[in-house]
């Protein structure tokens, strides 16, 4: 029988559809049962949740303005020798 | 369904990259470098990674010549990296070492009985939403503090799966590590952020 240590144990597999069938009915059956593991699952993928939407808009500025500089130089080098692309 | 037949947004980006464009060059950067360096980190120290995906986009400048779409530029551009980390960490002499033996992190271990059983259950539910939860600044910045206290195997994995949205396969591509370990790396790193939030919502501290 699936315990509430195993099922800790195979939370992410759950949340991503990565169990097999076998497996998912038995944690399915589990969270009819038990309050606890419920709560654990629905938080774990609430905390999964939270890092798409905290890190979709992140961006390292200084690094991207370094880059932009360095792309910018290589660009107008190529362009300078005559490599004009078209 | 015949979506695959055509029209593709970033077609046109890859066009204007391959013609020099400036702005196309602007867009992308800011794009795809976040995911670039979360690839990088996966292998090398913060100023080695950012040094390496600089590199990287000069070196795409002239290799986007020879791109032909067979995997997403965004895939593409993340094995680019992966390939130049490789090779400095071949250069240098050193492997990633990552312990991928237990799936459950100690602290939650520890959270259950003889039995397999709860002995401190999660006490409260979190019941907001992620974006309004996002909305609280001391939250937000106590998940930058925990993201980058974070294993760095670990942080690579989850944002490239979470945050850049990369197919199992591809993150195993890219960081060169089974979909068994992969499993463990995202695993690991989910429940550190449950944690944390638990944490956070109980007592209000980070």
């Amino acid at each position: 029988m699936l315990m509430c240590r195993d099922l800790a144990d195979i939370a992410s597999d759950y949340i991503d559809g990565e169990l097999t069938s076998r497996q998912n009915l038995s944690v399915k059956m589990h969270l009819m049962m038990c309050k606890h593991c419920r709560t654990f699952i629905g938080n774990l993928r609430a905390s999964t949740d939270l890092l798409k939407v905290h890190s979709s808009g992140r961006e390292n500025e200084e690094l991207i303005r370094k880059i932009d500089e360095r792309v910018a130089e290589a660009l107008r080098e190529r362009k300078s020798d005559g490599g004009t692309r078209e | 369904m015949d979506t695959a037949t055509h029209p593709d947004p970033q077609g046109s980006l890859i066009e204007d990259l391959k013609r020099g464009n400036s702005f196309a060059y602007k867009e992308a950067v800011r794009e795809y470098s976040p995911g670039m360096l979360a690839v990088a980190r996966f292998y090398l120290d913060h100023s080695s990674a950012e040094e390496i995906v600089q590199d990287c986009w000069v070196t795409v400048i002239d290799a986007i010549q020879k791109f032909e779409g067979r995997s997403g530029l965004k895939t593409w551009l993340h094995r680019i990296v992966a390939n130049r980390c490789k090779n400095k960490l071949r250069s240098i002499n050193r492997e990633v070492a990552t312990d991928f033996s237990e799936s459950l992190d100690p602290e939650l271990a520890d959270r259950f009985n003889a039995k397999g059983r709860w002995d401190l259950p999660p006490k409260l539910k979190f019941h907001e939403s992620a974006d309004t939860l996002m909305e609280n600044d001391a939250l937000s910045g106590c998940l930058d503090k925990h993201l980058s206290a974070l294993p760095e195997t670990q942080r690579s994995a989850l944002m490239l799966y979470e945050a850049h949205q990369h197919k199992s396969e591809d993150v195993c591509n890219i960081l060169d590590i089974s979909a068994s370990n992969l499993r463990v790396l995202l695993h690991r790193a989910r429940q550190k952020i449950f944690l944390m939030v638990e944490t956070f919502q109980e007592t209000g501290k980070c």
